[in-house]
């Protein structure tokens, strides 16, 4: 189902016929082609995007028009894929996805293709309509066939998503799914909980035993969301907690509990919830760890004193 | 034969004139040996190496755009950005009357800076000059050559003092 061929930086370096440098340069300058790294750090380009930058650069007067003209060649799998739930043809939409995973990793795919397919589909009908209803099922289900896809947890990380999403139809659940994904797929063993259901929360907590606990989403009143909180604390003991597209909070940290909020996007969200459960082990007792935040693509740190 | 290798050939154009290559976004000719290898610039690394007829082709660091029949800018040299304060990222896909006017609004029909400009971006225009301004600036002016310029097919704007 995810087969996408990547590129080292020296292999998409030849096959644009310009030097590592140059393609640095260009990511730099342009955002294109934008790598991913692997698990050592390492440039890893999508061979989707080099080969259409490559065919792009053939007819183009510039390299800003080619990286232009490759993005829309990218672009179309999220029109091909609005069309299809448009036409509520499920096959076409799967399709799309294959298509969309032959570039992309599985996060880029989602976060590129299948969420801003789901929000034009929210803006052109309602988000309450019956065809983004259809989308929006589609989606649920494609995010949890990839997570049922996903490798088994190697990371001893665990982490509890309190899950405050409507059972409706609900773009922030969508945007759960593809979260919890997320950290499944970087070895983390996730569960996830609706927040309203409190009754023997403390025998799954401390079979779970989790290093971090997130919230997401902003159906459930902040009293409920209180309770199954202060129950999840009893059970687990003091745990980073963060929030994750709940409403009302803003910036990187509540002031009173020092609760992270995490930031609006799953793939930025989850690279966040990582760092700060990193920082935790690597911090002494008691120390602070530094906040995150994010600037556009980038991570921000706060530097300690 | 070390002299005669470093012998460059003249390239032509379909009308006899001889064309120059230069980078897209430094202007700077392409070393003799990197010509066939990449069209992108061996110096800079960010622009594509294009021809155009000698006397039109940028000379030193003249700033220049390159346009296509839409009249959509689809490169911004280096000095230009400078000169325009525009950076080519933003500029391009954008319509040319964005950054540049006629300055003479009475020039005849065939002087019409857009004109000139979907003549050239066919292929077909002989090398010309026009009067231009910066879109919103006012008191400033400058001399534009203007002519054919590619692969592929597009206008040559080069902004002189």
């Amino acid at each position: 189902m995810f087969s996408m061929r990547t590129l080292k930086t020296s292999e998409a370096a030849a096959l644009l016929n310009v030097s590592p440098n140059t393609l640095r340069a260009w990511e730099r300058r342009f955002g294109y082609p934008k790598p991913q790294r692997s698990a050592g750090r390492h440039r890893l380009y999508t061979h989707g995007e080099v080969a259409a930058l490559r065919d792009a650069l053939q007819q183009g007067l510039s390299i800003s028009s080619a990286v232009s003209r490759a993005r829309e060649a990218l672009s179309t799998d999220t029109h091909t894929l609005v069309g299809a739930l448009a036409s509520f043809e499920l096959d076409r939409a799967d399709s799309a996805m294959e298509a969309a995973l032959a570039l992309r990793s599985v996060e880029r795919s989602v976060e590129e293709v299948l969420l801003p397919s789901l929000d034009e589909l929210g803006q052109r009908h309602g988000i309450d309509s019956a065809p983004w209803a259809f989308a929006a099922r589609w989606a649920d289900s494609w995010l949890r066939r990839a997570q049922r896809l996903a490798p088994p947890p190697v990371r001893p990380l665990a982490i509890l998503v309190g899950d405050a999403t409507r059972n409706e139809p609900d773009p922030d659940a969508l945007a759960v799914r593809a979260f919890e994904l997320f950290c499944g797929r970087s070895g983390a063993r996730v569960m996830a909980l609706p927040v309203a259901g409190v009754a023997g929360l403390s025998d799954v907590v401390e079979s779970l035993s989790p290093d971090a606990v997130v919230i997401a989403g902003s159906h459930v009143p902040d009293d409920d969301v209180a309770l199954w909180a202060y129950r999840v604390r009893t059970a687990a003991g003091p745990l980073p907690m963060a929030l994750f597209r709940r409403a009302h909070h803003h910036g990187a940290m509540v002031r009173t509990t020092g609760t992270r909020v995490l930031a609006d996007t799953p793939f930025g969200a989850h690279r966040q919830l990582l760092a700060i459960v990193d920082d935790r082990r690597g911090d002494r007792f008691g120390e602070v760890a530094p906040a995150v935040t994010r600037v556009g693509d980038v991570e921000v740190r706060e530097a300690q004193a | 034969m070390r002299r005669l290798r470093a012998v460059r050939p003249v390239e032509v154009d379909e009308r006899g004139l001889e064309l120059v290559s230069f980078c897209g976004h430094c202007g700077v000719a392409p070393a003799q040996d990197a010509v066939q290898q990449s069209r992108v610039c061996g110096h800079c690394g960010l622009g594509l190496v294009l021809q155009a007829p000698a006397d039109v082709a940028p000379r030193g660091d003249e700033p220049f755009l390159v346009i296509d029949s839409t009249l959509s800018v689809c490169a911004v040299s280096a000095q230009a950005e400078e000169l325009l304060g525009v950076d080519e990222t933003e500029a391009v896909n954008q319509h040319v009357a964005d950054f540049l006017l006629p300055a003479d609004a009475n020039a005849p029909c065939a002087d019409n800076l857009l004109v000139l400009l979907v003549e050239a971006a066919s292929g077909s225009g002989a090398p010309r000059t026009a009067i231009v301004r910066p879109r919103q600036e006012f008191g400033v002016r400058f001399r534009a050559r203007i002519g054919p310029c590619g692969p592929p097919h597009a206008a040559l704007l080069v902004l002189t003092s």
